[in-house]
């Protein structure tokens, strides 16, 4: 009990800072979408009639569930991978894994036109291999962006993933085979379902940090693969339409705690 | 006779010391403004014209970038006074104008030299000309106009356009739409202009610096650019060919201190002199308002100045731009999302 009104009087200054820097300046961002300049559904209506809006809307939700579904992926199989690893090899590759973390998103954005582009290291070779005799085009396109969000978000996904793998007591895989399960059966049935809720958090962690990319499509995109969040950037920093914005904000809001509902009804029934 | 830069400075100082009253500034107690700038190497080019300012006025300058719409309004909106410059486009100050973000010039107290006339808005300083132009690879068919840029069978290769709507100007020049009937834009005709060349418009560049370097990378072979991110770039060629001849103006926010404005406004005197001009042009190949600065301009680069070309080139019309600005972002962004 005494340690719990500690805990609370630390806690009560963040969380009031939490609510008036964060939680009130959204609110009311989101409330200028019916309030500003006056109480008007105009904007909303506009939201609605304009089949652009929520068009882009939806090409992010599916770049999103695309970067999502590849860094599954190739983020289980690493996880599952690093686990089996010895002591000092496993500290190697977690600090591979964490690198990107060091480095500014706009260099690795860069990096990948190095290695991609029409004059890339990676095209070259194609075409001195002779496997190809025209420049491959990575970029510029959904793939360029979804190489881009993937490189960036990977460790989102791996780093829970193999802490949860870690945690995993392995007794449970000892007494499966001891049952007679075969490896395969082992996996499925209890590891698999073990390592499930931080699987399904990551992801859907991937997916909400995809929904707000901005460089990398700005980038790796070309233009050409439109973004909530350029668009976002167009209509507040370009034209004065922070009330269209915000009608698109507060869409983009619900649809993410949507998500996360379904996320957390996922995660209850991994639970039971 | 040719100046040195660093005599050309010392010319500017002591006749703003003369002529600038800086016990004033200083009895008020400015001790610094803040100026927002478009940031790069155009940023850069400001300082020539900070430096007098500062040593006649003992007031430093400290700039910042980048200058989006959306931070003059906010600034403007959280009664946030202490940025006496902000540097805006054309058709930016006009939105600026409508929602009531930017005081009014006081031409009085800038007593500025000869400007050419829209540098001298009621309620902006034009301090830079720059264009929006064609380049292309050297090794590429070299285009002579618009039609030979959207024509991707005789001039083939892949193109960079800039990722907002103002290119349909080109599009309609391609189209034989002759310079004088240009405007009112014909925004349907523009558009069946642009679906032709789509399929080769391999990036929709946002930032500046992205045309040259895709050129340079052989991404394209061909761009739309700011002219200045070209001019003098080896393994680049460009034309003025019927370019869109622009300005940049710097605008004091709504609510500016009175002092703070007083000093900004003694500094945009120094922006009017084309000795300083020149130093600026030296930096980045863009061009003050001063009508005697094409004749002070270095010979050999000439060419590369946006208003020495002004005839040829189309002046981008910021009223059309700014009426239709709603209808005209919503084109625009249904055609991206037809790529």
């Amino acid at each position: 009990m005494r340690i719990g009104r500690n805990a609370g009087s630390y806690v009560v200054p963040l969380l009031v800072l939490m609510v008036v820097a964060f939680d009130v300046p959204i609110l009311l961002m989101l409330a200028s979408s019916v309030l500003a300049p006056h109480p008007t559904v105009a904007h909303w209506a506009e939201l609605t009639e304009t089949p652009i809006y929520v068009r882009v809307l939806g090409n992010t939700f599916q770049i999103a569930l695309i970067t999502s579904v590849v860094c599954g992926l190739i983020g289980y199989p690493l996880a599952y991978w690093m686990r089996g690893l010895g002591a000092r090899a496993q500290l190697a590759v977690v600090t591979l894994v964490l690198l990107p973390f060091w480095i500014s998103i706009l260099v690795r954005t860069y990096a990948w036109i190095v290695m991609l582009g029409n004059n890339g290291v990676v095209n070259r070779s194609l075409i001195g291999l002779g496997i190809t005799d025209k420049p491959i085009s990575f970029l510029y396109n959904q793939l360029g962006v979804t190489i881009g969000t993937t490189n960036v978000l990977l460790p989102f996904l791996v780093l829970p993933l193999f802490a949860a793998m870690l945690k995993i007591d392995e007794r449970l895989l000892q007494a499966a085979a001891t049952l007679g399960a075969p490896r395969r059966a082992i996996f499925w049935r209890v590891f698999f379902p073990l390592t499930l809720p931080a699987f399904a958090a990551g992801l859907v962690l991937v997916f909400i940090l995809t929904l707000g990319f901005y460089v990398t499509p700005a980038i790796l995109g070309g233009g050409r693969v439109p973004m909530i969040s350029n668009m976002l950037d167009v209509l507040i920093n370009q034209m004065p339409r922070w009330e269209l914005a915000a009608a698109i904000s507060t869409l983009l809001l619900a649809a993410t705690l949507a998500l996360y509902g379904v996320y957390r009804t996922i995660a209850a029934r991994g639970a039971a | 006779m040719r100046l040195t830069r660093r005599e050309l400075l010392a010319t500017g100082s002591a006749l703003a010391a003369g002529l600038a009253a800086p016990g004033i500034l200083r009895a008020q107690g400015v001790k610094e403004i803040r100026m927002i700038e478009a940031g790069g190497k155009s940023g850069e080019s400001m300082d020539p014209y900070i430096k007098p300012f500062t040593d006649a006025t003992g007031v430093k300058v400290v700039r910042e970038s980048p200058n989006t719409f959306g931070k003059l309004r906010s600034l403007v909106q959280a009664g946030q006074t202490n940025i006496s410059l902000f540097e805006v486009g054309s058709t930016s100050m006009e939105q600026a104008k409508a929602l009531n973000l930017i005081e009014p010039i006081d031409w009085d107290a800038v007593q500025p030299e000869a400007m050419y006339p829209e540098a001298k808005d009621p309620m902006g300083f034009g301090w830079q000309y720059y264009s929006t132009l064609m380049a292309w690879r050297s090794d590429a068919k070299a285009p002579k106009n618009w039609a030979d840029f959207f024509n991707t069978k005789d001039f083939p290769g892949k193109r960079t356009m800039q990722d907002r709507p103002y290119g349909i100007v080109f599009a309609l020049l391609a189209d034989g739409v002759p310079v004088d009937k240009l405007y009112p834009l014909d925004v349907d005709r523009a558009f069946k202009a642009m679906d032709r060349i789509k399929k080769d418009v391999a990036v929709w560049w946002s930032a500046g610096a992205q045309p040259p370097q895709l050129l340079k990378d052989n991404e394209v072979q061909y761009a739309v650019s700011y002219s200045g991110r070209v001019a003098g770039a080896p393994g680049i060629e460009y034309t003025y060919e019927q370019a869109i001849l622009d300005l940049a103006y710097l605008v004091v926010p709504k609510g500016a201190n009175k002092a703070d404005k007083a000093a900004a406004m003694r500094m945009l005197r120094e922006f009017s002199k084309p000795a300083l001009q020149l130093e600026a042009a030296k930096i980045i190949s863009y061009t003050g308002p001063s009508p005697a600065l094409p004749a002070m301009l270095p010979k050999e680069k000439l060419a590369e100045y946006p208003t020495v070309h002004r005839e040829k080139q189309v002046i981008h019309n910021v009223k059309w731009w700014f009426d239709n600005a709603d209808m005209i972002e919503k084109r625009w962004q249904a055609f991206k999302l037809s790529l």
